[in-house]
């Protein structure tokens, strides 16, 4: 292994990702607010199918330069034992990690919203609103091509650095980054959690515009759509949350990782859709639609806040002890506490 | 039989309702930790070192009494199933006996809950069983033998996964009974969800429009 030409060929990837990402993220940001205003602007009514269906095109490429740039980052994130110099794998970093998030979420959301059959026309603009929403925090809060995996690029580097610092400083980096390969990167889980729960983010985004179509148009049909969404959100959601336990107990033994924040929001927006299953079984008894409604509302504003814990609050599952490398976050992140 | 019916269904809501209170509570808490950790990051000074266990402390005995109350629902929902309101009362009061006594006996909380949640288990793997083969003993809200045998096996999953994290945190069976929880809990939720996409013979759920 040749550490200097490993971070050689390293920052060339990622100064040709960056290349391509700052023309794409401003198409990007442009084709959020043309979405925006295509769902607010009535004589787009015909049309707004196409611009979802092309909001999910422009997603699906900077989706594929993606794949493409973590498939090459695997080829060169070679990992070696300093005791024995044998190689112990390559870090496979998943797709919807660190600053990739926002964009996973808009584009499964331009996804399912494409896809969707049911009260199409009626929720088209509330779907493209959110797509729009999360389209334009992608490129500017995430920013997955401009600003790529800041974490474990700061974390590969370093350890290629160490690995010529002397065998006590390789052995301490190689084993934080040999960790990290083994029990969050490469881990099979890391690999199926995130994208269930975005999926299931994205079914309850379609959930919670049909439920306020139903509160607005006082309308029964559209509490059944909202249900269906939500039933199918439910699904991967629980599966998701399930998985995640034994994987915590192995990676974060010894921590107390049941009350922190993104555990306790991520917990709370499980036990409010169960809720909402739940009260819907007695949705024929008179008013019981309005503590649905609530319920599901409710539901959908603490999933948003779920998302955001994990960029503000410290813990488990936390971004929020990051090097402020994103003027945006700190911006959010000051606001939120009231310092500004 | 109507007022029987109208009874049963009163008893179901009331545990319905009590559910979604006990699983908004719990959320609510959920809430005001995180604002508390957020808050205390960064207000108190070394409050990771400092301050952390004990707010976990604080959380655990918070949770305790909710999670308790839970528990005991669920493990009236289970029974419920089967059995008239008068011996369910007697059914239910005997598990929390056997419960509290374990708990007793053994000066261990998570003993006494999974000796509970143990009578809840095997309850309600005779619920599944029964509603498999067809017996019209076991009473639901839902309507269709996949849909209830979904629910059924979904909630046997819970009470699975409640064993998990009582009992076997620790323990070599922790692996495989919570693969044993997972696969109930999805393959009931699928059931429960879908069982119209793939019954043999459709039943139409009774709809009524919404009072609005």
């Amino acid at each position: 292994m040749n550490p200097y030409a490993t971070y050689q060929a390293i920052e060339q990837l990622t100064t040709t990702l960056r290349a391509i990402g700052s023309v794409y993220e401003v198409l990007l940001f442009i084709a959020a607010a043309v979405l925006l205003l295509a769902a607010v602007l009535p004589q787009a009514v015909r049309w707004r199918g196409w611009f979802l269906a092309g909001m999910l095109a422009l997603l699906l490429l900077g989706e594929s330069v993606l794949v493409w740039f973590h498939w090459r980052l695997y080829a060169l994130t070679e990992v070696y034992d300093p005791a024995t110099g044998m190689l112990t794998g390559r870090v496979a970093v998943p797709l919807w990690v660190e600053s990739e998030k926002l964009f996973v979420w808009a584009f499964m959301t331009a996804l399912l919203g494409t896809a969707m059959v049911r009260h199409r026309r009626a929720l088209l603009p509330g779907v493209m609103i959110i797509t729009a929403a999360l389209a334009a925090g992608a490129s500017l809060l995430g920013r997955p091509f401009t600003q790529p995996l800041p974490q474990f690029l700061a974390q590969y580097v370093d350890y290629l650095q160490m690995t010529t610092s002397g065998f006590q400083a390789a052995m301490g980096a190689f084993e934080g980054m040999e960790g990290a390969r083994q029990f969050y990167y490469n881990a099979w889980y890391m690999w199926v959690h995130p994208p269930l729960l975005f999926l299931s983010y994205a079914c309850f985004a379609i959930s919670f515009v049909a439920t306020l179509q139903m509160i607005s148009s006082r309308h029964s049909a559209y509490e059944t759509t909202a249900y269906r969404w939500a039933r199918l959100g439910y699904l991967p959601l629980t599966f998701g949350m399930l998985i995640g336990f034994p994987w915590a107990l192995s990676a974060w033994q010894g921590d107390s990782w049941w009350w922190s924040g993104k555990v306790n929001m991520s917990l709370m927006m499980w036990l409010l859709y169960t809720g909402v299953l739940h009260a819907r079984l007695y949705l024929r008894r008179a008013g019981m639609w309005r503590w649905v409604a609530a319920l599901g509302v409710l539901s959908f504003l603490i999933l948003v806040l779920t998302y955001i814990t994990t960029y503000l609050v410290p813990g488990a599952h936390s971004y929020a002890f990051l090097p402020a490398e994103n003027p945006l976050w700190t911006t959010l992140s000051t606001l939120l506490e009231g310092d500004a | 039989m109507q007022s029987t019916d109208v009874r049963r269904r009163g008893w179901d809501f009331g545990l319905t309702i009590i559910t979604v209170l006990l699983l908004s509570s719990l959320g609510v808490q959920s809430f005001i930790g995180t604002l508390y950790v957020w808050w205390a990051q960064s207000a108190v000074p070394n409050w990771e070192q400092a301050g952390y266990n004990g707010y976990v402390a604080l959380m655990n005995l918070l949770a305790a009494p909710q999670l308790v109350a839970l528990v005991v629902v669920m493990g009236l929902c289970v029974p419920k199933r089967l059995f008239a309101r008068r011996v369910l009362v007697t059914v239910s009061a005997a598990m929390v006996a056997a419960g509290l006594v374990a708990g007793f006996a053994s000066e261990s909380l998570a003993t006494g809950v999974t000796v509970y949640l143990g009578l809840a288990a095997l309850i309600q793997l005779a619920v599944v069983l029964l509603t498999a083969a067809g017996a019209a003993g076991p009473s639901y809200l839902t309507e269709g033998r996949l849909t209830k045998l979904g629910s059924g096996l979904l909630h046997l999953g819970f009470i699975v996964f409640g064993i998990v994290i009582a009992a076997l945190q620790r323990s070599a069976f922790m692996l495989p009974v919570f693969w044993v929880a997972t696969v109930l809990i999805t393959l009931g939720t699928v059931m429960s969800f879908y069982a119209n996409r793939f019954a043999v013979r459709h039943v139409e759920p009774v709809e009524h429009p919404i009072a609005f």
